[in-house]
């Protein structure tokens, strides 16, 4: 067995390649490779007002722009001292969930399924199996029509402000949303029948620390300040304030990147992190999904993170079908943002990205201009525990052929969901302020 | 007639555009078929890298030797680029400011040892290579791509429009935001083809789809500063999505 090279990863956010060198049956390098240029955007945006940095930031990431819009104003909030209304915090919880629709939809049905049913890509899919690429453009569509209806743009939104929204969405905008969301269930239901009849995708297990942002009784994405890391049966609580405790970097001998550790071990997040922090709150079909597809948490195979997308995904349409008929039923105020009154201070912000944990931590001055921003994205945080993974697929599949071997770990790249753009920080070495 | 073919490609930025792209779910399987796409490494594994291209759309900025030796090589094969979105016609937000020390703001932000070697301030496309259509935005609205698509299919080159956001606001009879709310929109000053979709919303433009050509730059900027903005914050402001000396 030779070395193995994936120049330019194919259907992936971003640019990043896979480098496996190996020295008979030694390991010598593993590394998960990053080309994406540095924006430098958390230097650049020093100096501006409160009022533009969600906007500036948001522009890291594209499928995630929303949740690094809302992380933003979170923290921005935080700095300030501003509580927001109670509708707007369902609102953004709404956003957040179509984000999570949508993105869950792009990875599960354009990136991920043409590996296990032997596509190029959705076109190619579409192809042949027609009604499942419709299905998962379906569910697609749904997310972003939410997005556009709360967010006001499907990409970058425009509408979530510090202290709350432009404008809330109308009546009319809300019953079109539940009547898509009713449909949605039906194709939520769909999706977890299509990921039951997948082939098997065992070639890598290994033990995984798992974060989440440990969450209420509703699996909110936005809402929520306290970070649970399972590690070998044990679950330990970090307050959001305290979040490089756990981006301490350490360095790989066998990669160029600096990696996130939480006592040393890389850790995963995502949606299978998230089911196995918040398993006791699943309920509906997501709940009856685990068994159907085999899901056993917390998991040590990387690949059911494409499972616990899908679990995620018919979950997120009942939440957000629900949160749409409370607002109904209670009733929407077109209410303006709640004052924000700049002061000088840190405000430090978590939430749940479909990708995983999300940090934006800021220091302003008293006129709220930003003198300090720190980002750190899942992708950054999960590229230790990629590469961990790597290993254990290159150990557990000796003796397989480069091509095939190389297949594999894309396949386990393209699990996580990874998002390069967002990596902002992958090559960062020091953590000190 | 045979079927263009075209690559879609991304450099250093969100992916946005080739987002966009991939959420025409009613039409994108429409837009494959109308289109021989031959590239797309976003959305296929099975591309062809090194075949010629009737059209070539590229998102993102050029911030690095790797951007740059790749927007050549797309340049080589292609008989039409376009620049798509704000980011590869104007530079984006991470050219909002070209002047501060790179390799300061580099170690700053990746540590002493963190620092990359392939790393140049952010530059639009047509900086580096000619480019034969922009498509603004950020990022580009549906329409204006698929509009441009159908025009190219017929052998036209698609006309977007050179006034403000401002002419479309009017159109839609939204508030003032800048002369009856008092606040900073650079709406005036922006070029439209988004419908005035933040100003519908009672928020006021942040310019992310650049400059209009037909905009009075005194006129806004006197408003700005009648608004209280300090000078130096108006023109960090409007260099947010497009660098000063872009185009």
């Amino acid at each position: 067995m030779g070395s193995i090279r994936v120049e330019h990863l194919a259907r992936i956010e971003g640019h990043g390649g896979i480098t496996v060198e190996l020295d008979g049956n030694e390991i010598r390098k593993v590394q998960f490779d990053i080309f994406e240029g540095a924006r430098l955007l958390e230097g650049l945006v020093r100096g501006r007002s409160y009022k533009d940095v969600a906007q500036i930031l948001s522009r890291i990431c594209a499928i995630c722009s929303s949740s690094h819009a809302l992380t933003s104003l979170k923290a921005t909030e935080a700095a300030f001292g501003v509580e927001v209304s109670p509708q707007t915090t369902l609102l953004r919880d709404l956003l957040s969930l179509g984000e999570s629709i949508e993105s869950h939809a792009l990875h599960l049905f354009c990136l991920a399924l043409p590996d296990y049913l032997g596509y190029a890509g959705v076109v190619a899919l579409a192809a042949e199996k027609p009604e499942t690429a419709a299905l998962g453009l379906r569910l697609k569509k749904l997310g972003n029509l939410i997005q556009e209806t709360i967010g006001g743009r499907a990409v970058h939104p425009v509408n979530a402000l510090p202290g709350g929204f432009g404008r809330a969405p109308t009546l009319d905008q809300l019953i079109t949303l539940r009547q898509a969301l009713r449909q949605g269930v039906a194709d939520g239901a769909a999706t977890l029948h299509l990921m039951a009849s997948l082939p098997p995708a065992e070639f890598c297990r290994s033990q995984t620390v798992f974060a989440a942002l440990a969450s209420g009784s509703d699996y909110s994405y936005y809402q929520g300040d306290q970070v649970v890391v399972l590690a070998d049966g044990r679950r330990e609580t970090i307050a959001a304030a305290n979040y490089r405790s756990l981006t301490n970097e350490r360095t790989a001998p066998y990669s160029h990147a600096k990696h996130s550790s939480y006592n040393g071990r890389p850790f995963m997040v995502g949606a299978l992190a998230r089911l196995a922090a918040r398993r006791e709150v699943l309920n509906g079909q997501a709940g009856e999904a685990l068994d159907r597809l085999g899901l056993r948490l917390p998991s040590d195979n990387p690949m059911d993170n494409n499972k616990a997308q899908a679990v995620e995904l018919a979950g997120d349409v009942e939440r957000a079908l629900a949160l749409v008929e409370r607002l109904l039923r209670e009733g929407l105020d077109q209410e303006r943002c709640v004052p924000v009154v700049p002061r000088a201070g840190t405000g430090t912000a978590v939430t749940e990205a479909p990708r995983g944990l999300l940090f934006h931590s800021y220091i302003y001055d008293d006129e709220g201009r930003v003198l300090w921003a720190d980002v750190v994205t899942p992708t950054a945080l999960n590229a230790a525990s990629i590469e961990e993974h790597f290993q254990a697929a290159v150990r557990q599949t000796a003796g397989a052929e480069p091509a095939a071997l190389a297949k594999k770990l894309e396949m386990i790249a393209r699990a996580y969901d990874p998002c390069v753009s967002c990596s902002v920080h992958l090559i960062r070495s020091s953590d000190a302020a | 007639m045979t079927k263009p073919r075209v690559g879609i490609f991304g450099l250093t930025g969100c992916a946005g555009d080739q987002l966009v792209i991939l959420n025409c779910e009613d039409e994108l399987l429409d837009l494959a078929g109308a289109l021989d796409i031959r590239d797309f490494l976003m959305a296929s594994s099975d591309n062809d890298t090194g075949c010629a291209l009737d059209v070539a759309l590229v998102e993102g900025a050029v911030l690095s030797r790797r951007d740059e030796e790749r927007l050549r090589k797309i340049r080589d094969r292609c008989e039409l680029l376009v620049a798509l979105g704000t980011c590869a016609v104007w530079g984006g937000v991470a050219a909002m400011d070209r002047d501060t020390d790179r390799a300061a703001l580099l170690t700053d932000i990746y540590g002493v040892q963190g620092a990359l070697d392939d790393t140049q301030p952010a530059r639009a496309l047509h900086e580096v290579v000619r480019v034969d259509l922009n498509i603004s935005g950020c990022p580009v609205e549906k329409e204006q791509v698929l509009g441009a698509v159908a025009n190219l299919l017929n052998s036209d080159l698609p006309a977007f429009p050179d006034y403000p956001v401002c002419a479309e606001c009017r159109v839609r009879e939204n508030n003032c935001l800048l002369i009856e709310a008092g606040a900073v929109c650079c709406g005036p000053l922006t070029v439209a083809g988004c419908q005035a979709r933040c100003p519908a919303l009672r928020v006021p433009c942040v310019g992310c789809r650049g400059p209009a050509s037909d905009a009075n730059i005194a006129s806004a900027l006197a408003m700005f500063g009648e608004r209280g903005l300090p000078r130096e914050q108006i023109v960090r402001k409007l260099r947010t999505f497009a660098p000063a000396n872009g185009h």
